[in-house]
């Protein structure tokens, strides 16, 4: 008990001597300021003074003053003698006038509910005086400031005392500091500007109003969007769905050809940039598409809902397919044998075993591609025509009406159908119904359809994949053509001016990117560990603040940061950080699942010898953990850096002249018909991301026998 | 070799379960450990050995109470900063080094210069018997090999105690057996402070130099091997340390060293001293200390014989309940199952209990 004291005691004293410190900083800087403020308010006493008291009243309105002459007489525009005789000073600066010295008090005055400086000024005439004139000056300012300078210090002090108690009586204070930490990162870039957006929609012009709802939610423009949006998540998440399930089913349950290649095929979209299928889909049935105008003729062109739930579906089967291919190797087929042996027809299986088995996963790959549609931002912008959809019209609020509250309000909208979708797939899965890994998966496959149902499915397959690789081929075809639709000749020019007007963009979103990926990845792992080994209060509550914004659609998140990082206290819009804090936001909560599932395998008790060993957290973390969870820790690093590389719903709010993102720049190339330009900066694109993946995978295949023995 | 005092002084641990409902773990247990002897928690599972352990590691922080090592309180220090080793039930090797840098790991966190750090390792290695195991990983080695790196990266950092959590249990019989006397020697021959957690009799046996018997979080007995043996303090202990049979008894006179008891009409002269004091007794006769006679006070029904080779077990439905005992041969062919026969204590070899559990 004896050391707690002494810790107590020294606790104090450093208490002590820092506040002492801090005080005289605050003090020095105080004054200083105050100072400041007196002097120049003395320089304009100077010149009112010296300007003929006639004419004040004229020549500077919003002074307030008392002139009393020494013959008795008494000049005032506002009836402030009364308060300025009740300065305990007032005498004393009297006499300083007469001497010709200005004096200031001491003291503020208060009036009119406003506080000023009182300044006493001699008037002269003839060189000689003959009044002293009082001058009210503005304080308000000033204590503004000095009240600011003390909430600093105050704020400052505080922290202080947090960190050092923590340091000081905590048994483990670096795991506090982190549990902290990352609140204070969670309430800041999540609660603060979802709060702000929300505030914002309910406020005009400082007064509590529903005026902003009722517009939304009656106008029917919005809600023909409202309705647009969620017709299109339902169209594509189906086709998605059956057509990831087919994808999945053929690669688990057949022995077709080109397994390799459909299945690359199925990831391959995961991965490219938002506008690239976008884009070749335009270049193919656009309004000048190769195919519609060139080939057919027809009148026919992509834009609008069709053409939405097709490029929607290239880009998210992938989404159900893993999610499928998960759910059907899980499905042990010695299932299906064990029920063709006892004679059922192979439809009957399938019907009876292989499908209510699958069912919670289809449906769990259905609600995560629906959530996926609705927040897209990518596809409906550049295919959506005179199709509507709810992120878009918010954007299209905010930058192109600049109605903030509405965009806010809109993209709120947003919220309902992605937090439902995504909590009741999260409930799906957590019953995990659909597990029944009885005994060891047989690595067989159990041929469960005829073969004329196999060439049909493999053919429906391979139309789909290689459509995909069509797609991709027109892409990288666009890089060479003169000009798309009109003049198909070759030529490299595209190349040069792509990369010469696209160079800064593609710096700027690679070094962004590249500033994202550790920090998100160590961040995402630190917390994973938090979450997995360690007990604190509110640990509930951290983990529903951390996973909440893989729900929040990138509209929504971009919209907020606006709102929320444009003022005081943090003035974020417009520098690098914002985009990259969006980046680590966003991109965390898949990192900590990874890391979170992967630590779960991993025995306590090796960091718990490691520990015992002398080890303090911050070395188990680097020595022990980290090593041991880098399979989850590479594919965080890669996770976040596609998609900070392929951003674009957030980020189109958040870019500034100084930081842009390539994305925009593909997408402005497009919307100026520059097909070429567009075609080369997406192909460009494409080359860094799978790049660094290459690289990153390599680390892990290092790594792979560690995977097996920590698992086993 | 350090001289190290363990003094555990009234310590508590209470967790909260999933509904919130407290758990006492450990409740208010006192027991100390003197410079280089070998501790054994018992008791059955659940009775809060492991978490005695963890909170002298550090890894739990006690309720209540206070750890002195060498009478420095450590409750408020994190594991890291206590000179305490554990050897680990699932022996928590790091997958990812080779032997050679897990046994190294706690010398490079002393930061000791690289010449000391590879000369202990492989001291300690050839302590263990693994010598040049350095550049294997772990994964390759056998249970018991991985047991025995678990134990040389404990010991290399020369900590002030070791902490052994049921090490052997993940082990087969006869590695069991063999481990059990290697720890035995390792640690006489570097002489160090050790609790060693265990729910097996045997291992306390013949590890340990004390026992600390535990139920529910309490302690039930301190004391040597021979002392919970041979003289439990009450009925679980007695049936913790191995089958007997209780059958009550008033006592009729305590001695100088032999208590006088009275089972039914007969008087018997028992040559040891009640284990402790109670109102009431009983005699805890292991089956060796009853036999099959004809003129036994107890009367009872034979109901199964169990041939063991080179005895008999005998088990025997008495107004006290069952009764087993030990038959050595040659065995009475006209005692089989079902024939009425009667029972007799051997007095010289009986303990007086109090009659609780
Ligand atoms: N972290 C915890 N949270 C809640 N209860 C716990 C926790 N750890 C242990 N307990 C409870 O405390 C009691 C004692 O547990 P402990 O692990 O110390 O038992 P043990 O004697 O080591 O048992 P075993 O021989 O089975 O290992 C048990 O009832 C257990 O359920
Ligand atoms: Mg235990």
């Amino acid at each position: 008990m004896e050391e707690r004291n002494w810790k107590i005691i020294k606790f104090i004293a450093v208490i002590v001597v820092v506040f002492a410190v801090l005080f005289w900083v605050r003090t020095t800087i105080r004054n200083e300021f105050s100072r400041l403020s007196r002097e120049n308010s003395l320089e304009l006493a100077r010149s009112v003074a010296s300007v003929d008291p006639d004419l004040l009243n004229e020549k500077f309105p919003e002074i307030y003053y008392y002139i009393s002459y020494f013959d008795g007489r008494e000049n005032e525009n506002a009836k402030v003698s009364q308060l300025l005789k009740k300065l305990p000073d007032y005498e004393y600066g009297q006499e300083n006038a007469m001497y010709e010295e200005f004096y200031i008090s001491n003291q503020t005055v208060k009036f009119n509910g406003k506080e000023y400086f009182a300044i006493f000024a001699p008037i002269d005439k003839d060189y000689e005086v003959i009044g002293v004139m009082v001058q009210l000056h503005d304080a308000e300012n000033t204590l503004k400031l000095l009240r600011t300078i003390d909430i600093m210090f105050l704020i400052v002090f505080a922290l202080f005392i947090i960190a050092f108690a923590i340091g000081t009586f905590s048994i483990d204070p670096v795991t506090t500091y982190a549990i902290i930490i990352t609140f204070a990162v969670a309430l800041t870039f999540v609660v603060y500007p979802l709060y702000e957006a929300v505030k914002l929609t309910f406020a005009r012009t400082g007064n509590f109003t529903f005026d902003v709802w009722k517009t939304v939610l009656t106008e029917t423009s919005y809600l023909k969007s409202f309705g647009n949006s969620i017709l299109l998540g339902a169209l594509t998440a189906t086709v998605s769905t059956v057509i990831g399930f087919l994808f999945a089913f053929v690669v688990t349950r057949t022995t077709i050809k080109g397994k390799k290649f459909v299945s690359l095929m199925a990831n391959l979209p995961m991965i490219s940039p938002p506008f690239s299928l976008t884009l070749s889909l335009i270049l193919l049935f656009g309004s000048n598409g190769l195919i519609t105008k060139q080939l057919l003729n027809l009148k026919w062109d992509i834009y609008g809902l069709d053409g939405l739930v097709i490029s929607q579906t290239m880009g998210m089967f992938p989404i159900a397919y893993l999610t499928m291919l998960g759910v059907l190797e899980s499905i042990d087929s010695t299932l299906e044998e064990a029920s063709m042996n006892l004679g059922a027809s192979r439809w009957k299986v399938f019907r009876t075993v292989t499908l209510p088995l699958a069912t919670p996963g289809l449906l769990s790959s259905w609600l995560l591609v629906f959530t996926n549609s609705i927040a897209d931002f990518a596809n409906p912008l550049m295919l959506g025509g005179k199709f509507n959809v709810l992120s878009v019209t918010a954007y299209l609020e905010v930058t192109g009406m600049n109605r903030l509250d509405r965009g806010a309000a809109l993209s709120l909208l947003l919220l309902l159908p992605t937090m439902t979708a995504f909590y009741l797939q999260r409930y799906i899965v957590n019953k995990k119904s659909y597990v029944t890994v009885t005994g060891k998966p047989s690595g067989r496959i159990v041929e469960i359809v005829s073969p004329g149902v196999k060439k049909m499915l493999s053919i429906v397959v391979y139309v789909i994949a290689i459509f995909l690789v069509a797609l991709y081929s027109t892409i990288f075809m666009g890089c060479f053509v003169k000009n798309w639709g009109v003049d198909y000749s070759f030529t490299l020019s595209n190349i040069v001016e792509a990369l010469q007007r696209g160079k800064d963009a593609l710096l700027d979103t690679t070094i962004l990117a590249a500033i994202a990926m550790p920090i998100a990845g160590v961040f995402a792992m630190v917390v994973a560990f938090l979450f997995v080994r360690k007990k604190f209060p509110g640990k509930k509550l951290l983990q529903g603040l951390v996973l909440l914004p893989f729900s929040i659609p990138g509209t929504l998140i971009g919209i907020s940061y606006v709102i929320a990082f444009n003022k005081p206290p943090l003035i974020l819009v417009g520098t690098a950080a914002i985009i990259v804090i969006n980046y680590i936001i966003r991109e965390l909560p898949v990192g900590v699942e990874g890391g979170v599932a992967t630590l779960k395998q991993i025995d306590p008790s090796i960091e718990e010898a490691a520990q015992n060993l002398g080890a303090n957290p911050q070395t188990v973390f680097s020595t022990i953990i980290l090593p041991l969870i880098r399979p989850a820790f590479i594919s965080s690093l890669s996770y976040t850096f596609v998609r900070a590389m392929t951003a674009v719903s957030a980020v189109v709010f958040l870019v500034s002249a100084q930081w842009y993102h390539i994305t925009l720049q593909i997408y402005n190339f497009s919307e100026n018909l520059r097909f070429g330009l567009a075609s080369v900066l997406s192909s460009v694109l494409i080359i860094i991301i799978l790049t660094v993946f290459g690289l990153l995978r390599l680390f892990v295949r290092k790594s792979e026998y560690l995977e097996k023995t920590i698992i086993s | 070799m350090k001289q190290v005092t363990l003094k555990i002084e009234n310590i508590s641990k209470i967790f909260k379960d999933y509904k919130g409902n407290e758990v006492r773990a450990v409740d208010n247990i006192t027991f100390d450990i003197k410079p280089g002897e070998f501790v054994t928690l018992l008791g059955p599972s659940g009775c809060g050995k492991t978490t005695t352990l963890r909170m002298i590691a550090g890894f739990e922080k006690p309720t209540n109470g206070r750890i002195l090592i060498n009478d420095v309180n450590v409750v408020e220090i994190p594991p890291w900063k206590r000179d305490t080793a554990m050897v680990f039930q699932s022996y928590g090797l790091f997958p990812h080094m080779n032997v050679g840098d897990n046994v190294a790991y706690g010398l490079k966190m002393r930061k000791l210069p690289k010449e000391e750090i590879q000369r202990r390792v492989s001291e300690i290695l050839r302590i263990v018997g693994l010598e040049g195991f350095e550049n294997r990983p772990p994964s390759s080695l056998s249970g018991g090999q991985q047991q025995r790196i678990a134990l040389a990266r404990a010991l290399v950092v020369e900590p002030s105690v070791l902490l052994f959590d049921e090490p052997l249990s993940n082990l087969d019989v006869l590695l069991r057996e063999q481990m059990r006397v290697e720890i035995k020697r390792i640690q006489k021959e570097v002489g160090i402070t050790a609790v060693y957690v265990t729910h097996d009799r045997t291992e306390a046996l013949t590890l340990s130099d004390k026992i600390v018997l535990m139920k529910g979080g309490k302690i039930e007995q301190i004391g040597s091997a021979e002392d919970v043996y041979e003289r439990p303090m009450n009925r679980f202990v007695a049936e913790f340390m191995g089958k007997i049979n209780f059958v009550p008894v008033e006592v009729v006179e305590i001695l100088r060293d032999e208590t006088i008891v009275k089972l039914k009409n007969r008087t018997y002269k028992i040559p040891s001293l009640p284990t402790a004091h109670s109102d009431s007794y009983v005699l805890g006769c292991r089956p060796e200390a009853m036999r099959i006679t004809a003129d036994g006070p107890i009367d009872g029904k034979i109901k199964t014989i169990v041939y063991m080779g080179n005895f008999s077990e005998y088990y025997v439905d008495t107004e006290y309940g069952e009764i087993m005992i030990k038959v050595n041969p040659p065995f009475d062919k006209a005692l089989s199952e079902g024939k009425n026969v009667k029972v007799d204590i051997v007095s010289e070899i009986v303990k007086v209990i109090p009659d609780r559990e």
